[in-house]
């Protein structure tokens, strides 16, 4: 059982940090939070960013028909959209939260290499750049041979880009595995013994130092098939897209879960902090980051069609793995259900803001995961699922339901921590149940419009009456999640200059019985599972 | 029309949801709400409850047990599948090469299916070609080579519950059976091809299985 230091581990003086730093700090500080901050705010000014860019093509989509934009406008906005989303909000986001709380939830004196989660911060910032100037149109998977040739004359920054996005998230690994070996270092402990955010800092790390130079290498070869100095996946010159496909998504599905596997370490930090006791099992959160490490990379096949990309035994296999990763996501959430399950949850800590969207966060992963175990089975993927509506519903709700939602919970929990003021509850619930409804009916409705065969990427539609109605509703649901957007920021912004002063630790450890006596050993040790 | 609903001896081959697929969908979903139902139960149920580790054992045997079974149980599905294409078929799947022999004798049609920007043309067996539409006779067994000529497309029938993702300079080769009632199925592109990709669509025909006039003017 995890030593129940988690309450201390996670709790920071009220100070108003933003005030007292200066700009230059923010940019250069090796300090852990202040890295950690920098992070969070270009990853909130990514979110804004990506969001507005859904919001313009969900207009279009409202209705059949070409209303306001051209087919390639609108497949530019889709692009920025999806690399922005992926790069530049989701991974750089938990990462940064991870940042901010990893050295104060090991016990570790500081963030190791610092220097390499500044530059990872530089570089990313320069492939934002690069892929917001060159405005690349060949969505986020920059299938070749097609992102070979509709190139305009500024494509070449998308593939340097690319190779930037490789090596910023080479440089964040570096500074997680680094702080996880601090850990080890200072206590000396067993590894099974660190608490689940650094394994879920370390298990990251590994994604990230494998997956990701396998990433640059793809950007660096479109690079030079673009210049001809190479013909490696241009077909029309002597190459292979399937060399592309085997090479990008061996990157892509772990890369898919290099959002998820912080978050979920935040997760396992944030949730018995909340709750005022430990987590229900230590040791099955270990067995569930390291079977999700070990699955990660052995089911990238999945993406491009395993029907008739491959057949025999090594289609069985990629199958076989790929239905297995329910086995770890399910030991994540089992876990959780069981800490909430396992003693009581005060009044008080059900009305928390961050501990509400933690809720939302692990009932969104219930139904993402669930969609991915689907997804798995070949035969049913090859009739509605494979490159329809119903893809893009389980990604968002992973991404939007579970990662941005449970990222919102960090914020809203350190929020007071770093502004030493409390946000507007009011405005705060109200985001909250705008997200909700806003996210919830979101997939709901790509899943109905997956199931109706609605294939992605276009930018107009025939008129079919399944089709029509659920596309209306999901322009109106975006902008439900959009609005929700809005009122968070407002309420950021406000409440760090006029919201209440926090003096006192703003999450305190509830009065879990009534007795008047918050937090006692007696009932922490009481959450502990039976053997 | 998408998909012709239910008509027994219409559209059905093995794939797609249906039989044992649609049981394990069918368990998922129970699954998805029994989880949802945990976490609000976990939080508003005034009984508290200690969980054991033999219990997650045997949660984690659960879901592992039916993992195992939807992975024989599509692999066993994709097999049947699989098994009605002719051998030489399934050598040019793996193989990748071109210009295979089409003469297939288990098939009441063989078509081959060229997909470009942004649109489909039907090579038929009497050589005639037809553009974005495909002829076909209620009921008929339909083997299609599909072969994309500039970039990585999407071939789709959702009336016959099938898709296949073509590489340029590769042949996919899949089968369906055409309904049985007379009338015009969609078929799609559903891999990004390029801007003018949400306009590549063309028509599965199904009447005297003619091709003429009467296919090309579905373009």
């Amino acid at each position: 059982m995890a030593d129940w230091n988690d309450h201390e581990n996670l709790t920071w003086a009220p100070e108003d940090l933003i005030s007292k730093t200066s700009f230059k700090d923010l940019l250069f500080s090796d300090e852990a939070r202040l890295i950690g901050l920098k992070g969070i705010l270009l990853s909130l000014i990514m979110l804004a960013l990506g969001g507005v860019m859904a919001l313009t093509f969900r207009t279009e989509l409202a209705q059949p028909g070409i209303q306001f934009f051209e087919a390639k406008t609108y497949i530019s906005a889709l692009t920025l959209h999806g690399m922005i989303m992926v790069f530049g909000f989701a991974i750089p986001m938990t990462i940064s939260i991870m940042y901010y709380m990893l050295p104060k939830a090991l016990g570790v004196e500081k963030l190791e290499s610092p220097w390499a989660a500044h530059l990872s911060f530089w570089t990313i910032l320069a492939a934002g750049v690069l892929l917001i100037i060159g405005r690349p149109d060949f969505t986020w998977t920059f299938y070749v041979p097609l992102s070979l040739r509709v190139a305009g004359s500024t494509v070449w920054m998308g593939y340097i880009a690319i190779v930037l996005v490789g090596v910023s998230e080479v440089l964040a690994g570096i500074t997680l595995l680094n702080t996880a070996r601090a850990w080890k270092r200072k206590t000396g402990g067993r590894w099974i013994d660190m608490p689940l955010i650094g394994w879920g800092a370390l298990t990251e790390a590994g994604f990230l130092i494998i997956s990701a130079p396998v990433l640059s290498l793809v950007g660096a070869i479109m690079l030079t098939d673009y210049l001809k100095i190479t013909a490696i996946y241009d077909p029309a010159r002597g190459g292979d897209a399937l060399t592309f496909l085997w090479m990008f998504w061996f990157y892509g599905h772990p890369a898919v879960y290099l959002p998820l596997v912080p978050i979920i370490g935040v997760l396992y930090a944030l949730l018995p902090r909340l709750l005022g006791r430990p987590l229900w099992s230590q040791k099955s959160g270990v067995v569930a980051f390291t079977l999700l490490f070990v699955l990660g990379f052995g089911v990238w096949h999945h993406h491009f069609q395993p029907n008739v990309t491959i057949h025999g035994w090594i289609q069985a296999t990629f199958e076989f793995m790929t239905m297995m990763v329910i086995i770890p996501s399910s030991l994540h959430v089992f876990n959780w259900i069981a800490t909430l399950w396992s003693g009581p949850i005060s009044a008080e800590t059900k009305n928390w803001i961050p501990f509400k969207f933690t809720i939302g966060a692990i009932f969104m992963i219930i139904l993402g995961g669930v969609s991915g175990f689907i997804n798995g089975q070949i035969s049913i993927n090859t009739d509605f699922i494979h490159n329809t509506y119903w893809i893009p519903a389980h990604f968002h709700t992973i991404f939007l339901g579970f990662i941005a939602q449970m990222s919102m919970a960090a914020i809203y929990f350190l929020f007071p921590y770093f502004t030493g003021r409390m946000f507007h509850p009011g405005l705060a619930n109200l985001h909250f149940w705008l997200w909700q409804l806003g996210i919830f009916a979101q997939v709901m409705l790509m899943f109905a419009l997956g199931l109706a065969y609605f294939p992605r990427w276009v930018v107009d539609y025939l008129p079919l009456p399944e089709w029509v109605v659920p596309q209306f509703g999901l322009t109106v649901a975006g902008f439900v999640v959009g609005l929700g957007f809005l009122v968070f920021i407002v309420n950021m912004l406000i409440s760090a200059r006029r919201g209440e002063v926090v003096t006192e630790d703003p999450w305190p450890v509830p009065d879990r019985l009534g007795d008047g006596v918050p937090g006692t050993d007696a009932a922490a040790e009481a959450a502990a599972p039976a053997e | 029309m998408i998909r012709e609903e239910s008509k027994e001896g219409g559209m059905q081959n093995q794939l797609g949801l249906m039989g044992d697929q649609a049981i394990m969908f069918s368990i998922m979903v129970a699954l998805g709400i029994g989880g949802i139902l945990a976490l609000f139960m976990a939080l508003f149920w005034p009984k508290r409850w200690q969980v054991s580790y033999r219990m997650e054992v045997y949660f984690a045997v659960l879901i592992g047990a039916l993992g195992v079974y939807g992975a024989l149980n599509s692999q066993s599905t994709v097999a049947k599948y699989w098994a009605d294409v002719p051998d030489i078929e399934k050598l040019a799947v793996q193989s990748g090469n071109v210009g295979i022999d089409t003469d297939a004798k288990a098939f009441d049609r063989s078509v081959t299916a060229y997909l470009f920007q942004w649109g489909f043309i039907f090579i038929n067996p009497d050589g005639s070609a037809t553009r974005n539409a495909l002829a076909v006779k209620p009921g008929e067994r339909i083997l299609v080579h599909v072969v994309a000529n500039d970039v990585i497309h999407g071939f789709q029938i959702p009336a016959a519950r099938f898709m296949t993702e073509v590489d340029p300079g590769k042949v996919r080769s899949i089968w369906f059976r055409a309904p049985e009632k007379p009338g015009k199925y969609l078929i799609q592109c559903v891999n990004y091809c390029g801007i003018g990709h949400y306009q590549m669509k063309a028509w599965l025909v199904v009447g005297d299985g003619k091709p003429g006039p009467e296919g090309s003017k579905h373009g």
